[in-house]
């Protein structure tokens, strides 16, 4: 019978996709040399014109949907009472500011848009330290705030990340739950975990989006996030 | 920057001399066009050498820009631009190999690719890295495992062809482009394939 490395070689061969399998530790060397050999062959490596051209169309009309729309979609647009509660709940616990430029850097529109009134975009932000590298060990979370925009910043697998500390509902500003490892959200108890992922969402409620993740990089000692800075 | 551009004997060129001037690490981008321009097919080459084909290649190429033109910063120095390219070509690969073979195949070791060294123009390549990385894995082999491989790989032979190149059945081939494989992988030992 012919081993499934032997065809994944074969697919090489003769320029196809090859299909994954499961591979033994022998099949994984033998499938290394054989993806050297095959990006060996002279010419093999231009991209065709056709792809790059395609692929430059695609990236325009990713640009220009993802342009700042005035309208909300309507599925997060807040109506009647639960944009009043919306409301009292955000100048309640004072992150009106905090949403609306956490909705500038991400870019997506949701049901505080109509907060976000000046013209903020992440082109006017730059890289804020947030914490020392040698302060975060493995698994541990840090909610940190740096005005322009508050979220919780984590080392997992020896890798920093970062998501908004802003509930995908209706805007409260999540806290960490750390008995429960989560984000939970003091207005209508949406929860999250630590990895911006929805977890529960208040009754009713359609599915809530993931938290938006933010720009981390470590320069030198530092750990820091890209947001806004802000304005005077 | 480069050294000057060597021209391989005999190789036609197949793109007029219109390459860009090189941009200075320092300087930005005029705007994200340009960083795609500039970047696809430093990433492109970056994805083949790692995948080894070009549907793969195409996809992963795909992905790094959708994913990384959005969150980009046109202001950023084309330094900063290529390592967040660099970066997400990284993640793309991991999760690629994820998903598909379920181990790290190739990796992207950021540290140590550079872009500026993709170079498009290929009239560099097979005269230079590539070359190298080619006698690395034949050097060692013996002359029919050589053989094999270069006729199947390097030249495109079916595995009919090769065998008659070779004056062997076609079962004879197989076997013999099996074990320099294995050979070349560092897994079979001299003298244990007899």
């Amino acid at each position: 019978m012919k081993h499934a490395i032997d065809r994944y070689v074969d697919s090489l061969l003769r320029r196809r996709r090859p299909k994954g399998f499961a591979p033994t530790e022998d099949d994984l060397a033998v499938a290394r040399v054989a993806i050297d050999l095959s990006a060996a062959v002279p010419d093999a490596q231009r991209p065709r014109e056709a792809f790059v051209e395609d692929l430059r169309r695609r990236l325009i009309d990713q640009q220009e949907s993802s342009r700042p729309t005035p309208a909300p979609p309507p599925a997060y647009r807040p109506r009647g009472r639960r944009r009043f509660l919306a409301a009292t709940a955000l100048t309640a616990t004072g992150v009106a500011a905090a949403v609306a430029t956490d909705l500038a850097v991400t870019g997506s529109g949701s049901g505080a848009a109509t907060l976000a009134g000046g013209d903020l975009t992440a082109d006017t932000g730059g890289w804020q330290t947030v914490a020392a590298a040698a302060d975060l060990p493995e698994g541990t979370v840090l909610p940190f705030d740096l005005g322009s925009v508050n979220g919780f910043l984590r080392r997992e697998s020896g890798r920093f990340q970062a998501v908004s500390g802003v509930c995908t509902h209706q805007g409260c500003r999540l806290h960490l739950d750390t008995p429960r490892d989560r984000l939970a959200c003091p207005c209508h108890g949406a929860t999250f975990s630590v990895a911006g992922a929805p977890l529960t969402r208040p009754h009713g409620s359609s599915p809530l989006p993931a938290l938006p993740r933010l720009p981390v990089r470590v320069d030198g000692q530092d750990v820091q996030v890209f947001a806004p800075f802000v304005k005077e | 920057m480069t050294a000057a551009r060597r021209e391989v004997p005999g190789a036609a060129p197949q793109r007029p001399a219109a390459e860009p001037p090189r941009v200075l690490p320092t300087a930005a981008y005029p705007g994200w066009e340009a960083i795609y321009a500039d970047n696809v097919e430093r990433i492109y080459r970056l994805m083949y050498t790692k995948v080894g084909n070009r549907h793969d290649a195409e996809d992963l190429t795909s992905q790094v820009f959708l994913t990384a033109l959005g969150p980009l910063r046109t202001t950023a120095s084309v330094g900063e631009v290529r390592s967040y390219l660099l970066t997400t070509a990284r993640t793309v690969l991991a999760s690629h190999w994820r998903s598909t073979l379920g181990h790290q195949v190739t990796v992207i070791d950021v540290d140590a690719v550079d872009l500026e060294d993709c170079t498009p123009g290929a009239e560099d390549e097979p005269a230079g890295r590539t070359a190298e990385r080619l006698g690395a894995i034949l050097s060692g082999l013996p002359e029919r495992q050589r053989a094999i491989l270069t006729l199947r790989f390097l030249r495109g032979y079916s595995i009919k062809a090769a065998a008659a190149e070779l004056g062997v059945t076609v079962a004879n081939a197989k076997v013999l482009q099996h074990r320099a494989l294995r050979r070349a992988a560092g897994l079979d030992k001299e003298g244990e394939a007899s």
